[in-house]
Order: structure tokens, then C-alpha cells, then sequence
């Protein structure tokens, strides 16, 4: 205890700069968690906020009855696994061929051009989608002038994965990018002079000396991204396949299933449990993989 | 190590200034917060006072304290809202003592918002209440506040005028829980068609589905344009449960209906049935012969804006909404000649809204809700106060008509490209005596029709059935997520092979728990018609 006190009084400025940051973490963070509880009660206005009745597992009940979960949790792990992979594997490659771009100006210009998605709403995005797949859209307008059959893009499954993956990694492009480029930078400008001198050409520079560096920033963005995996992207599958029932076979995840079962009867409890269910899943998943990870490679590990 | 410390620190830099830079665009957000904050705060204060000066002298009410209220509204402010309020709280402060700050859920996810602001406790001292927004629900779980004490001593007037039968509707557990507007009105479904189109090909009258059909088949050979242009599953779910006679139990997206207004306890879950069946196979039909896109599930566009472009044919519309729409489209397109047809006349049946269906409910948490119920008082009874909420100002908004009873928009001496115009949800506190403008927009064929639906008309004995699903809630949350992924599609002819959808549909029907709800809905349902008094 003694030991404690001498380290605040030691390091008082120090704490003092992280006590903003404690504060944050602790009212939007930790206090919030309290709210888990509403999973287990049945919600009643009367008894206010901590007035309900205790229910167990009841709320949880909507997501198991129906047996739909497992396709659920299918569908929205495999749809965050792609994203994960596919999103930064090619950000990585943008940020490569970026930080060996020569002229300035261009790549400046590229990597806003690339930003610039980012702050496209998905609401606008659910637009976009449409406009180019529906039957008088831009590409059916195209196959018909070309003389070929339409294709009901809205009554097969099929294409779907594939639109969303695309437009979930067009999206998020340039922000990743971004954090790759500063990750490339920090790398000493020495290693590539040394290895130009031995006469190591690009590829080889950046196969042996830009991408092991990378590895630690990888590995780590996978490991935050690995947290949500059961969280789906609610806004990019509800503006782009909306109330479609035809398409949902395939694009249903977790969050759009939610939202349509309690959309018509509002329900904190029920709501609660969904959420619950999600972050426990991460919690788990994240836990496990770093464990992995410490096992492989002790430095790559978050904790 | 080291290369991780480095690697975290990167890439948290990098992160926090993409988190600096998103969080300046939202900075705006937080301040109105704070205002909405501190401007609730003193009007707690006040309450503590208000309620004890009340319990001395019951009678007269006491409004030496100044008080600051806060109204929710449903939809959006008009373009001149502050303007108005500001005259509104001058009006008040003079007679009442009292300021109301007005705010408005915008449409945009309403429902949420609404849900929320009832949930989270925030002090509000009056809110829009209606039946089509779990008025009922939220009055049986305790949302709001029990109002048969404070009436007659803060709303005298309103407490008299209104009718007995429009209080029963307002009155759950034996309790008043919300001041309806008086307001009678008939809603029943129908569509608006292009009738020029109908006269130009020769098209029969239109009278009942078959003829309906030969008028989308019709427009769609004659003309080439898809008739229902847009979102077409209102237009064609309305019309299957009219057109059977099915009357819907327990809000309009469920699938529990009773067969016939004759016959209430009959029943049933509408997918189980052999006339379900029967349409969902004409409805694939009609899909193949494009009476509607492929894609009208995932459309966004309302069916109406493709008539305005005369790209569509018809549109699903209420029988005021129709008049709305009517007289809208002889403003702007002249040449476009419509008709309507109430899907009530399938078997001559209309029941009158409940009067709940817009009205003003005090919740639980208001601080103040005896002076905002005498706020309503007044906006109710004085023409001064109802004029300038339900209309805007005179001059700018509106002008008074000759007969000083009705009102002109856009008023003299303003453009009409450049009027906007003041239009809110007033529905809340509309009074039918205080209106100045005619039901459904004036239209001209409006009036016939409700000589019509006046005819025909029978009590509503299914609005009244109240149900907060408690006991099946689970299997209703499932039961709702069904119904879009296979219901929908069925009902719109898109699945390619109708029989096996049917034996899908039933089947997830019955596996997320659908007898379970039935069985829910039927109990409540003949608790109600015993309580009413029904056979």
C-alpha cells in the first residue's frame, strides 16, 4: 500500500496526464456495462431503470427458438473474416505501392482520392448499390443496350456476398491505408539503403525488409478487429439489402435479424440480450487468439 | 518488444488523429445536448413547488411560479417553427406564465427515438401519443401518467367537451392515460389510379379484384409502364386482407387476423389458410406479367412519385391520404386525371378511427404536468393559440378566408413557387370544431365518400384489443423476422416455385413459435369482446 502511494507521489504528473483518458474509459466504458444487466429482466417503466423483474434467460430465448442463430453467427463471422483478411491485405499493398510511389503531388492526390469513401454515408451507399443493380439500374441499362438478357440482381443471393464484401473494403480502403503508410514510414530509411548498396532490387527491399516490419502492425489490427467479429456492419447490410427477404439467406446477420425481429415491439431487455451475446462471443474469440498468438510469437501478443 | 511498443504507438497515433478529426464533425451534436440539459433542470425545481401549492388550494390553479415545459412532437419542424413558438410563448407567458420549448423526433427513425425518450426517463412534460405508436403498449408497462385527477381541475374545458365514448378509448387499466384529439375520422385502405388511362382503353370500373386486375394488365399492355412503380407491398398486402375481409389483430404487421368483423373470435394466423394460398399463386401471376418490379422490395421510391412522372398507375393511399395526393396532383399535374377506390367497398364495411389514434399523453417522468396539461387546455379551446399551432402566422402562413372561418394558402400576396408553407403534427390536439381546413386536403370527391363510409360504418371492436405481447415475446420477435424473410417475398410473387415457399413459410412460421402468439392473441382478443360486451 505504502509502495502505491510513494508511486503516485513519485509519478504525480504522470498520472495526472492519464487521468483524462481513466476518466473516459471509466463513465463510457465501465459504467455503461452495468446495463447487462437488463439482459436477465423484463423492463418496466414503473420501476425505472433497475425496477424490472428478474427473468433469467428469457430474453434470450428469440435467438435460440427459431434455430436461426447458427446460420446467423455463420453468416455474420465468415462476412467479418473476409472483411478482416481481404481489407487489409490489400491495404497493405496500397501502402506499399504508395510509400514507393515516386512524385509527390500524385500521391498525395491518390491517397485523398482513396479517403475520400470513407465519408461516404452507408445511406448513400445503399443508393449507389441500387441504382447500379436494380432492373432499371445502370447495370442491367448496360446489358440490355449491349444486347444481352437482364439479370434480376435482386431476386438471387448469389452476387450479394461478393457486393458487400466489395463495398465494405472500397469503403475503409484509404483509412487503412493510411495507418500502413505511417507504420512504413517509422521504417529506418538505413535498411534500404544498406540493402541497395548490396544490390537488392524493389521487390526484394520490400519482401525482405518492408513486409517482415509490417508483421507487428498486422497481426495487431487483426487481433483489434478480431474483437468484433460478431458484430456486423449493421448500416452496410441494412441500406443495401434493406427489408429484401428474398436476399437474406445469404446476407441475414446478426444485427439485421435483431433489428427486424424488435423493430415492430421495442424491447431493452430482448435487445440487450443480442448485444450481450455478441461481445461475450468476442471476449471469448479475442482471449483465445492472443493466447494463440503469445504461444507462437510472444512480442506479436496484445497482452 | 520494442517493436511492439513502436507498432502500438503508430498505429495509436494514427489512430487518434482520424478519431480528433471525426470527432470535430460531431462537436455540434454535443452542444445541444447540453442546452436540452440545462434547460430541464430548473423546471424540476419548480415542480416541487407547483405540486404543493396545488394540495392547499385544489381548485384554482396556481401559476405564480414561472415554468418552462418541454413538448415532443412527432415529425419535423416547419421551416418558420421558431418563429411561431416564439409568439406561442409570448401568448403563454402573458396567460399562463409558462414557456414551452417544443421539440420535434423528425421522421427519421422515429420509432426509436420515440421508444427511448419514454424509456430513458427524460423530463418531458407532454408527448404525441397514438395507437399506431404503442400507445396502448406504453400505457399498460406505466410510460405515462394517469390523468383522471388532474383533469377536471387543470383542463376543465377539454374535460367536458371531449366524449365519454373517446375517453373509454383513452382509458387502459380503468385509468385516462392520454387527451385525445377530436378529431373523427375513416381510414380505410384503397388505391389511387390514373383514371384517364382507364377511360382511354376502355378498362372496366373498377369494383373488386378482377377488375383490377384487367386495369394493371390494361396499363401495362397499352402503355408499357410498370403500374404500381415503386414499393408495392402496402398496395398489395392491404388488399388481400381487405379483399377477404380479414380484420387485423394487434398491429399491422403481424399475421394473426380474425376472418370477418362478423365472426370476431374466429380466429387464425392468415399463412394457415387455403385463401392465403389461393392469392400468393395469382400474385405470382401478377408479378410475371410486371405489375411490379423484381426489385420492389429493395426499392426505397413511394409508387405516387412514379404517377407524378407518369411512370406509374397506382398508388396505395388512406381514403384522406387519397384526397392529400388528389388535390396535390391537380395542383401540379393538371392533365393527370385520378380516381380512387376504397378497398372497403369489397364488402362494405368501414370502422372509424379510434380516437387515440392521435392524441397528447403526459409521460411519467414530466416535472410539470399540471401546467402543461392547462397549456393544452388552451391550445384546444382558443381559436388564437389553435390558429398559430395548427396553421402559423397570419400573413405568412396563411390568410384568413372571407367567411373568416376557413383559411387560404398560400395567403395574399405571396407566390405560390414561393410559399412553404407551416405544417406540423398537430394531430395531437386537432379539434374538429376549431379546424379551418377541409378533411383530405378539400377534395372535391371526399365528401360522397364519407357519406359513404358514414353508411356502412360499425364499431371498432379490434383496435381495442390490448396487447403487449408479454408472455410470447420471444416467439413474436421471431415470428416478425419470418414474416419479411418469407413472408414478403411470397406475397409479392417473386419466390420461383410458390408451393415449396408456402411449405417453407409455414414451416418457419410454425418453428419460431407462431401457435404459441395465435393462442396469446386469441385469449386477449375474447377477454376484450366479453369486456365489450360481444357475442
Amino acid at each position: 500500500m505504502k509502495g502505491l502511494f510513494q508511486e503516485l507521489a513519485r509519478n504525480r504528473i504522470l498520472f495526472l496526464m492519464i487521468a483524462p483518458a481513466l476518466l473516459f474509459f471509466i463513465v463510457f466504458a465501465y459504467v455503461p456495462m452495468v446495463g447487462v444487466y437488463y439482459a436477465f429482466t423484463r423492463f418496466s417503466f414503473d420501476g425505472g431503470l433497475f425496477g424490472g423483474e428478474f427473468i433469467g434467460f428469457k430474453n434470450f430465448e428469440f435467438l435460440f427458438n427459431s434455430g436461426v442463430l447458427w446460420n446467423l453467427t455463420k453468416n455474420t463471422v465468415l462476412y467479418n473474416i473476409a472483411f478482416i483478411i481481404i481489407s487489409n491485405v490489400l491495404q497493405l499493398a496500397c501502402a506499399i505501392f504508395l510509400s514507393e510511389l515516386p512524385g509527390k503531388w500524385f500521391k498525395k492526390s491518390t491517397q485523398s482520392i482513396m479517403f475520400l469513401p470513407f465519408f461516404v454515408s452507408f445511406v448513400l451507399v445503399g443508393a449507389f448499390v441500387f441504382n447500379l443493380f436494380s432492373n432499371a439500374g445502370v447495370i442491367n441499362t448496360m446489358l440490355t443496350s449491349l444486347g444481352l438478357q437482364n439479370y434480376d440482381f435482386y431476386l438471387h443471393t448469389a452476387p450479394w456476398k461478393y457486393i458487400i464484401v466489395f463495398f465494405h473494403v472500397w469503403k475503409g480502403l484509404g483509412y487503412g491505408t493510411v495507418i500502413y503508410l505511417a507504420a512504413i514510414m517509422s521504417i529506418s530509411d538505413e535498411y534500404h539503403e544498406a540493402a541497395k548498396i548490396d544490390g537488392a532490387n524493389i521487390f526484394k527491399r520490400v519482401r525482405h525488409i518492408t513486409l517482415p516490419l509490417l508483421v507487428p502492425t498486422f497481426v495487431l489490427l487483426i487481433l483489434l478487429s478480431l474483437g468484433g467479429i460478431l458484430k456486423g456492419q449493421f448500416d452496410l447490410f441494412y441500406q443495401i439489402i434493406g427489408n429484401n427477404g428474398m436476399l437474406y439467406n445469404s446476407t441475414d446477420i446478426i444485427d439485421t435479424y435483431v433489428y427486424r425481429s424488435l423493430a415492430v415491439n421495442f424491447d431493452i431487455g430482448m435487445g440487450t440480450a443480442a448485444g450481450l451475446y455478441q461481445s461475450l462471443f468476442g471476449f471469448v474469440l479475442i482471449i483465445l487468439v492472443n493466447y494463440i498468438i503469445r504461444k507462437v510469437q510472444k512480442d506479436y501478443a496484445l497482452f | 518488444m520494442k517493436t511492439k511498443i513502436k507498432t502500438m504507438g503508430t498505429v495509436l497515433v494514427s489512430t487518434a488523429i482520424m478519431a480528433s478529426m471525426l470527432a470535430a464533425c460531431g462537436s455540434g451534436n454535443n452542444n445541444s445536448n447540453n442546452s436540452s440539459n440545462a434547460s430541464a433542470s430548473p423546471s424540476t425545481e419548480a415542480s416541487g413547488n407547483t405540486n404543493s401549492g396545488n394540495t392547499a388550494e385544489a381548485k384554482t390553479p396556481d401559476t405564480s411560479k414561472k415554468v418552462e415545459l418541454t413538448w415532443y412532437l412527432l415529425g419535423d419542424p416547419a421551416p418558420d417553427q421558431q418563429k411561431v413558438v416564439a409568439e406561442w410563448n409570448k401568448m403563454l407567458s402573458a396567460d399562463l406564465n409558462t414557456t414551452v420549448k417544443l421539440n420535434f423526433t423528425t421522421w427519421t427513425d422515429w420509432q426509436t427515438k420515440y421508444n427511448l425518450l419514454l424509456a430513458s426517463g427524460e423530463k418531458v412534460d407532454m408527448i404525441f401519443a397514438s395507437s399506431w405508436a404503442d400507445f396502448y403498449k406504453f400505457a399498460n408497462q406505466g410510460a405515462f401518467m394517469p390523468l383522471n385527477d388532474l383533469l377536471p381541475t387543470y383542463a376543465p374545458t377539454t374535460w367536458s367537451s371531449v366524449s365519454e365514448q373517446d375517453w373509454k378509448e383513452a382509458t387502459v387499466n380503468d385509468k385516462i392515460y392520454a387527451i385525445p384529439a377530436t378529431y373523427p375520422e375513416y381510414t380505410p385502405d384503397g388505391l389511387v389510379y390514373r383514371d384517364d388511362w382507364r377511360q382511354e382503353f376502355g378498362l372496366p370500373e373498377i369494383k373488386d379484384v378482377d377488375s383490377i386486375e384487367a386495369y394493371l394488365d390494361g396499363v401495362k399492355k397499352n402503355k408499357g409502364v410498370t403500374p404500381i412503380n415503386g414499393k408495392a407491398y402496402n398496395e398489395v398486402f392491404t388488399m388481400f386482407k381487405a379483399s377477404q375481409g380479414y380484420q387485423q389483430i394487434g398491429g399491422d404487421s403481424g399475421v394473426i387476423v380474425a376472418k370477418s368483423y362478423d365472426t370476431p373470435r374466429d380466429i387464425v394466423a392468415y399463412p394457415f389458410t387455403p385463401e392465403f394460398e389461393a392469392w400468393v399463386k395469382k400474385m405470382k401471376t401478377w408479378s410475371e406479367k410486371g405489375f411490379w418490379k423484381s426489385d420492389t422490395l429493395s426499392d426505397q421510391k413511394e409508387a405516387g412519385d412514379a404517377i407524378k412522372t407518369g411512370q406509374g398507375a397506382v398508388y396505395w393511399r388512406n381514403a384522406p391520404g387519397a384526397g392529400g395526393f388528389i388535390t396535390g396532383m391537380e395542383k401540379s399535374n393538371p392533365d393527370i386525371k385520378l380516381g380512387y377506390f376504397p378497398f372497403s367497398r369489397f364488402h362494405n364495411l368501414t370502422m372509424p378511427t379510434l380516437s387515440v389514434n392521435n392524441a397528447m399523453a403526459i409521460p411519467k417522468s414530466a416535472p410539470n404536468a399540471e401546467r402543461s396539461l392547462m397549456v393544452l387546455d388552451k391550445l384546444r379551446n382558443d381559436p388564437k393559440y389553435y390558429d398559430l399551432m395548427s396553421y402559423g402566422l397570419e400573413g405568412t402562413d396563411y390568410s384568413m378566408d372571407a367567411d373568416g372561418k376557413h383559411i387560404v394558402t398560400p395567403p395574399a400576396g405571396v407566390e405560390a413557387k414561393d410559399f412553404k408553407g407551416y405544417g406540423i403534427a398537430s394531430w395531437g390536439y386537432r379539434v374538429e370544431s376549431m379546424e379551418r381546413v377541409k378533411q383530405a386536403g378539400g377534395w372535391s370527391g371526399f365528401d360522397a365518400l364519407l357519406e359513404e363510409f358514414k353508411s356502412q360504418s360499425k364499431p371498432n371492436i379490434f383496435a381495442q384489443v390490448i396487447m403487449d405481447y408479454a408472455p410470447v415475446k420471444s416467439q413474436q420477435a421471431a415470428v416478425n423476422s419470418v414474416i419479411q424473410q418469407y413472408g414478403m417475398p411470397l406475397m409479392m410473387g417473386l419466390v420461383p416455385d410458390v408451393d415449396k415457399a408456402i411449405a417453407t413459410y409455414r414451416k418457419q412460421l410454425e418453428a419460431a413459435g407462431v401457435n404459441d402468439v395465435l393462442k396469446y392473441v386469441q385469449e386477449q382478443a375474447n377477454k376484450s369482446f366479453d369486456a365489450q360486451g360481444l357475442k
